[in-house]
């Protein structure tokens, strides 16, 4: 798992000394689409700060801890990345499933350490921005290790819980080819519902409690919530305990789910 | 009539020069340096109307950007150029309703509409008249077979069956000059065949002026009397295609059926042995030094010969041959 | 002008045809920018019902503010999108020489070659956010009110459409002109909200120098009646500024691709 990642790193890195012409274009855009981050963020803190203007809490949050909420679940924005569904997409056109499924490797478990190598590299892309965070609008990492090892804890879980519901979701590119809108809606819906726009307890019950039955919140919102403490570190075993069931849950249905789509190609020829 | 023009028509282009390597691209970004490329060289010519002209030279010679400097895309950096009396970049609007380009790689036609929708289209932009639109059109559906292409969108379309499109949108508003870039290429024989016979036949009737340029000498051969070269940004030949036969041709082949298989052979001067293996032996000779009864006789006095055939000069390797700088080697 | 105008409406038409066609795309795409709008606007009606002031504005106020700019950013949007792709589709493929050799203009025929159905989505939107606050504000309607609205909508999506045309004749220089587009397209995200919210610099910035404020926060400061002076009606000539500096942008870097044929 982290050879997969070590070695997407390198091979990225390699590939980015290696051709200068191409190595000139991602600096350009490198630099261009961290000030898209930076418009994106103050427009987030400038509309908490007039929101906090008159009031010093809202449902039991200060403006530091919104805004450090709203910032980090900003920053680990990737935690809900579906790079999964493109890829079958695009494996299915390929035909390459067949041969991944002929191989004598575990199919899921490959895939994991794929996705979990693109999420440590989008990660570490993340940190310029993070920067500017820090020292423009103010964010404050927790400096507690016990915060942040509940945090990588309950990330990695959120992570897992997100790759099998995605994994459920790109069982539908085998039964059809418009999986290009249907990634759109959910990427467009999934911005609201992983809880990056609006801390949960601000929410109304009703409008929590269906963000909560959806596992988006769990990727990004749970363990977004430990590190800036609104859910105190003393809930943390509770949280975890919460986001394994749900990865068993999605596990189950994603796997019920593949076995019925590939019986569907290998016996109908897809 | 002159109906093209070309006077000392020149092109620079700054090429920017690349250094290798991550430093050599930071320097660029900073300091960067330019080189200058001459793609075209004072050339001059002039077409007539009705002519059919082959426009070849190597790739990198100088053929598209003169092109694209005839159809006004490209502006020259000096020389003058008249296409029906106007400058094609000048006067660019005005020049475009008269001229029809095909360019062999990349449809004009939109990809996802019936073909009837695309020319439509194009006939509104063009803004031919209806009465006018309606006969090219039904002339090109029957010439062209068009009949069952008409409802299906490009994208469906095999290669023959876009190429035959093309060539209807690119006429379809009777221009009468028109600039054909590689239109047969990937078409089977018989494709092209129908290609070459449509593009004859509809020069004959309506006195339109053909400028080709392709890299198939079939298409030239089927379709151009005069031939212009083009080679490092200079013209090396503008003439008939008879003449360069008969100027360059100077080399003739031979090939032998023999009973035996042969090794090796006593040849007169000017000749050499092509190949041979499975009783044929293929000898080439010049024209200019030996002849073919010369070199019959010396083959069939060595061995036995059950058959031979002579063949004339191929366009091809005469072009070979010039690319390679026979021309100049002859003018010495 | 009129054979200009028979002409976009033909490709127009040529283009919803081809759209008719792939109808399930055509649904998704236009629902898809209605769903990232929904997202956005459910979160500012969940946090203003906690706190029902931003910077003095109230929600249905600051739903005039965000509908009027997705109403402008959305006519840039229906027909004006294909200048995006003018590097990445048109000039990297050489598809663009075939514009020079038609005999219309060249900006004319690349506007037309694409109307964006998804555009048609943020229009719905933005049309039903001004309609709704416009209702529940229960403003009342003067004729100058009216007109700043509507001058408003229009001028700024012409500005839309000309910072857009600005920074897509990078294309001729650098091909791929989306990075610089972005750079200056995503500035519009400020205008969503009440300028007054943010620091006088972002101010200063969505008014003179990429003047997405002019679509959205003075005509709809003029609107509810809040104190923003002449420059209410300032969008029109910022609009044509703008527009005549594209246009001669574009020639500029027309001027510049003939003559080195990138």
């Amino acid at each position: 798992m982290i050879r997969t990642a070590r070695r997407n790193l390198s091979v990225y890195s390699a590939i980015l000394a290696m051709i200068p012409k191409q190595f000139m274009a991602y600096q350009l855009w490198f630099w261009i689409s961290l000030v898209l981050s930076v418009i994106s963020m103050a427009i987030l803190v400038y509309f908490w700060r007039a929101i906090y203007a008159n009031t010093s809490t809202i449902s039991g949050l200060a403006q530091n801890q919104t805004i450090n909420y709203i910032l980090l679940a900003f920053i680990f924005m990737p935690l809900t990345s579906n790079d999964l569904i493109w890829e079958f997409g695009s494996n299915l056109r390929e035909g390459t499933i067949i041969h991944h499924l002929l191989r004598p490797i575990n199919f899921q478990g490959m895939n994991y350490a794929q996705m979990l190598g693109g999420l440590l590299t989008r990660l570490i892309l993340q940190i310029p921005m993070a920067v500017v965070a820090v020292f423009i609008f103010g964010l404050r990492f927790p400096t507690d290790l016990s915060t942040w090892l509940a945090f990588l804890v309950s990330a990695l879980l959120g992570f897992t819980v997100m790759f099998f519901f995605n994994w459920f979701l790109a069982c539908f590119t085998f039964y059809t080819t418009e999986i290009w809108g249907l990634g759109v809606l959910v990427d467009g819906m999934t911005f609201f519902l992983s809880g990056a726009l609006v801390p949960l307890v601000m929410m109304p019950e009703w409008i929590r409690n269906i963000v909560l039955s959806i596992p988006f919140a769990q990727a990004l919102a749970v363990p977004v919530s430990l590190l800036t403490g609104i859910t105190p570190l003393s809930d943390a075993p509770l949280v975890w305990f919460i986001q394994v069931l749900w990865i068993l849950g999605m596990w189950i249905i994603s796997t019920l789910f593949f076995r019925v789509a590939v019986r569907k190609i290998t016996v109908q020829g897809g | 009539m002159t109906v093209i023009e070309v006077k000392q028509l020149t092109k620079v282009f700054k090429i920017p020069k690349k250094e290798p390597g991550l430093s050599g691209a930071v320097k660029g970004l900073f300091h960067p340096q330019f080189q200058n490329k001459t793609a075209v060289n004072e050339i001059n010519f002039q077409l007539d109307a009705g002519e059919i002209v082959g426009y070849i030279g190597v790739n990198g010679a100088g053929k598209s950007t003169t092109i694209k400097m005839l159809t006004g895309v490209l502006m020259p950096t000096s020389g003058s150029i008249e296409v029906l009396g106007r400058d094609p970049h000048k006067q660019r609007v005005d020049n475009a309703h008269d001229i029809g380009v095909v360019f062999g790689q990349r449809t004009q036609l939109w990809w996802d509409l019936a073909l009837i929708e695309s020319l439509n289209l194009i006939a509104k932009i063009y803004d031919v008249h209806p009465v006018k639109y309606k006969l090219m059109l039904d002339q090109f559906t029957e010439t062209l077979e068009l009949d069952e292409l008409l409802k299906i969108p490009v994208r469906n379309m095999s290669l023959g069956q876009k190429m035959r499109s093309e060539l209807a949108a690119a006429l379809i508003h009777a221009p009468h000059v028109v600039y054909l870039d590689e239109p047969t290429i990937g078409l089977d024989l018989i494709v092209k065949e129908r290609i070459r016979d449509f593009i004859k036949a509809q020069c004959i009737s309506k006195e339109m002026t053909v400028i080709l340029t392709t890299h198939d000498l079939g298409d030239i051969e089927e379709l151009c009397q005069r031939v212009i070269i083009i080679d490092d940004g200079r013209i090396i030949y503008d003439g008939p295609i008879e003449t360069i036969k008969k100027r360059f041709g100077k080399f003739r082949e031979i090939t032998f059926e023999t009973v035996e298989d042969v090794k090796k052979l006593d040849l007169p001067n000017g000749t050499e042995m092509l190949s041979t293996d499975d009783h044929k032996v293929q000898i080439r000779f010049d024209r200019t030094v030996s002849t073919a009864s010369k070199v019959a006789a010396a083959v069939m006095n060595q061995i036995e010969v059950r058959d031979f055939s002579l063949s004339e000069p191929e366009l091809s390797d005469i072009v070979k041959q010039i690319y390679n700088g026979a021309l100049e080697r002859e003018a010495r | 002008m009129t054979r200009y105008l028979n002409l976009y409406w033909y490709f127009l038409i040529q283009r919803l045809k081809v759209l008719m066609e792939y109808r399930l795309s055509f649904i998704l795409g236009a629902s898809s920018t209605i769903v990232w709008q929904a997202s956005s606007i459910a979160a500012v009606w969940i946090v203003m019902q906690k706190v029902p002031s931003l910077n003095g504005w109230n929600y249905d106020e600051v739903l005039l503010v965000y509908g009027l700019v997705t109403l402008s950013k959305s006519i840039n949007h229906m027909f004006a999108d294909n200048l995006w792709t003018l590097g990445r589709i048109y000039i990297r493929s050489g598809g663009f020489d075939r514009f020079l050799v038609r005999p219309i203009d060249p900006l004319f025929h690349l506007l037309a070659d694409r109307f964006c159905q998804d555009g048609v989505g943020n229009f719905l939107v933005g049309l039903a956010l001004v309609i709704k606050s416009s209702v529940d504000l229960g403003i009342d309607w003067t004729p100058s009110k009216l007109l700043v609205l509507i001058v408003g909508i229009v001028s700024g999506g012409f500005i839309f459409i000309a910072l857009n045309l600005i920074t897509c004749v990078s294309a001729f220089w650098i091909v791929d002109s989306v990075p610089v587009t972005r750079l200056v397209f995503d500035n519009h995200l400020f205008a969503q909200y009440p300028l007054s919210i943010y620091p006088k610099a972002i101010g200063i910035l969505l008014t003179w120098v990429i003047p997405y404020g002019f679509a959205s926060f003075y005509p709809a400061s003029y609107v509810l009646g809040r104190d923003v002076g002449n420059i209410a009606w300032f969008g029109p000539f910022v609009a044509a500024f703008l527009l005549f500096i594209g246009y001669r942008f574009w020639q500029f870097g027309l001027k510049y691709y003939s003559g080195t044929g990138t």
